[in-house]
């Protein structure tokens, strides 16, 4: 048996390591970098997939694409790719201008959503198709889908038909097809929303590991805001067509720069800022609360895992007092929905063996003042 | 109780249908391995009206005529018929509803209708240009224009049922224009291609009405040499002719079914098969 037979990512990880790193020596091609200027596209008169997305995205970066359907990021990722043309604006990869490129001349390839194998050709000949198309000789094209199939850890999958294949193995060879050709710039569309969950988080990690190891420039879209924080370098969020924020997850999640941007990250307790005072003192809907550093944004963002919640009423600066309206009890966690004068509140408590108020039971709401936030509508 | 009872009738009304389709072509069969001359009464086996077949020089014409026909026709459809199925498939968007009945109306209107148009479109244009003689020309013309409808609603329907990132990954592949074509398209396409092809070839041997309008006096198929032939009445040298048809269109429908469905059957088995190798 060949290790790469045996389960992945669980007692393969020491010959595996030692292999990668010959191809890492051989075959791996300087990263490139990609600019963006000024794209817009339109879909028939109405429709505005990109309104002016200007972006740069650092050689060996994984960077990933967020946003809700209609967002305006496959079409982005399609341009990038060469199966739209934008109406205007630029694109250059690598210092070169690739906008008016044909798709089959371009150093970019893509991880379909669909996987898009073909049905006609065994996982060998799909393996094999980017290089046979650009006319590489036999010997060498088999030399090198052994090479990539040896990484990617496909083991016997290579001689078997592409129908006879499940969908995470299909996911894994259309990474293969993709990565096999060495392009600049790898762009994956959602490549693993088709996927149940545990085979994704597994997935998630593989991808990972392999974009470091070859250091190469990763472009991935995804409506999953948590999948976009374990995966990315930076996170570009967009809605239509325009993008919100670009910056590392932590800043997305922590620092999101307007409405839109947190509740796309999952960020329920937004409240609106009716008076400023000295020293960050700032009058809300909840309440009077102390911020570190507050921006000229008009609304307050207090994360639910920044709070702690204290038996009874212990009034202070940055604490409030609330009832407790509703408990989910998570197990690790419990999440709160606490009431504080009409207005309400979600909390995320960790479970730490201490007492867990219960429904209707009085608490003090306490908050450090630099986990407060202020940001635009 | 009941429920048997329907289930009686039932099978013996499919039986009955069943009867009713293939009984006369039996009867056909039966007689012409007939002894005697007799339509009525069968006297013993013998190949003796086969034996006249081969010898009858107007019968082996017309045989060359209708495989000729048959062949070339066939495959100039499959030729424009492909390029039309894959013009409809590239521009589905396009509300093209219309152009799809537009190809489907040649299917639906009559035989007769269709031929007289044909002949009477050729005489004009012979008479204006000399060109189109009636003859073996003028019959492939109006073959492949009824075969076309065919090949391309099967090369159309294969394209539709294909993943449309198919067609963007083999761009994305490195794969030119051309190479597309002939490393993608053709081989995906390949079941319906050869499918189509004995579709037009069976539509071809079978056509009476229309190859009757069009064809001159040197290009009889076998067809219209049996019309001309049985009004000197039915002799047992046309039930061999019969015979041989039906075993000839029997052949080529079977062998459009098995292409048109070996893809799909097999690879649903492998699947099944797959998924229970690779899950253990």
């Amino acid at each position: 048996m060949t290790p790469s037979t045996m389960a992945p990512d669980t007692g393969t990880r020491k010959p595996d390591t030692a292999h990668v790193r010959d191809i890492d020596k051989s075959s791996v091609r300087e990263a490139s970098s990609i600019e963006l200027q000024g794209l817009h596209k339109r879909f028939g008169k109405t429709t505005i997939a990109l309104d002016g997305v200007d972006l740069t995205i650092e050689a060996g970066e994984f960077f990933t694409l967020l946003g809700p359907s209609g967002c305006g990021k496959t079409t982005l990722l399609r341009i990038l790719a060469g199966l739209e043309e934008p109406d205007a604006g630029r694109l250059k990869i690598g210092g070169r201008d690739i906008t008016d490129t044909p798709p089959h001349k371009r150093s970019v390839n893509t991880v379909f959503q669909s996987y898009a194998l073909f049905p006609h050709l065994s996982v060998r000949d799909n393996l094999a198709f980017g290089l046979r198309m650009r006319g590489m000789p036999l010997e060498r094209r088999n030399a090198k889908v052994a090479e990539i199939a040896e990484f990617i850890q496909l083991g016997d999958l290579v001689e078997r038909r592409v129908d006879q294949l499940s969908g995470g193995q299909r996911q894994r060879i259309a990474l293969a097809r993709a990565l096999v050709c060495e392009p600049d710039v790898l762009l994956l569309d959602e490549p693993l929303s088709a996927l149940d969950a545990g085979l994704r988080s597994q997935l998630q990690v593989e991808l990972l590991r392999v974009q470091k190891r070859l250091g190469m420039t990763f472009i991935f879209v995804t409506h999953d805001q948590q999948e976009a924080m374990v995966m990315s370098d930076r996170i570009a969020v967009l809605d239509s067509g325009i993008i919100q924020q670009v910056g590392p997850p932590r800043d997305v999640y922590e620092r999101p720069v307007n409405a839109f941007v947190a509740r796309f990250m999952g960020h329920d307790n937004l409240y609106r800022i009716t008076a400023r005072g000295e020293g960050g003192r700032l009058s809300t809907e909840l309440g009077e609360l102390h911020c570190e550093s507050p921006g000229a944004g008009e609304l307050l963002l207090v994360r639910p895992e920044t709070l702690d919640l204290l038996p009874g009423e212990q009034p202070g600066k940055n604490r409030l007092l609330a009832t407790v309206g509703e408990r989910l009890y998570r197990g690790s966690h419990a999440e709160y929905r606490l009431d504080i004068g009409g207005t309400s509140l979600q909390a995320t408590v960790n479970n730490r063996g201490r007492h867990l108020p219960e429904v209707g039971e009085r608490v003090t709401v306490a908050v450090a003042a630099e986990d407060l936030v202020t940001l635009g509508q | 109780m009941r429920k048997r009872n329907l289930q009686r009738g039932l099978s013996a009304f499919w039986w009955l249908t069943l009867a009713f389709l293939y009984l006369p072509l039996v009867v056909v069969v039966v007689f012409s391995f007939n002894a005697t001359n007799s339509a009525a009464h069968f006297t013993g086996v013998s190949l003796r009206w086969y034996r006249r077949l081969l010898g009858n020089e107007e019968i082996l014409s017309a045989f060359a005529n209708s495989m000729i026909l048959a062949i070339t026709s066939s495959v100039i459809a499959l030729v424009i018929g492909c390029l039309i199925g894959y013009g409809m498939y590239r521009h589905r968007h396009r509300k093209l509803g219309w152009l799809i009945v537009l190809i489907y109306l040649p299917i639906v209107l009559p035989d007769i209708v269709f031929g007289i148009s044909e002949m009477t479109f050729f005489v004009q244009i012979h008479r204006l240009t000399g060109l189109l003689q009636p003859g073996l020309e003028t019959m492939i013309i109006a073959h492949v224009t009824f075969q076309i409808p065919f090949v391309a609603l099967i090369v159309y329907s294969r394209f539709v049922g294909l993943d449309p990132s198919l067609f963007e990954a083999a761009k994305d592949l490195y794969a030119s224009p051309w190479q597309r074509a002939l490393h993608f398209m053709l081989p995906t396409i390949k079941p319906a291609l050869i499918s189509a092809f004995f579709l037009s070839f069976t539509l071809s041997i079978d056509d009476f009405v229309i190859s009757f309008f069009t064809a001159g006096p040197e290009s009889a198929t076998l067809p219209i040499y049996i019309w001309g032939a049985i009004r000197k009445g039915v002799s047992p040298e046309i039930n061999a002719i019969a015979t041989l048809m039906i075993g000839a269109v029997a052949i080529a429908a079977v062998l459009s079914l098995l292409f048109s469905y070996r893809r799909p059957t097999r690879s649903t088995a492998n699947h099944r098969r797959g998924t229970e190798e690779s899950e253990p």
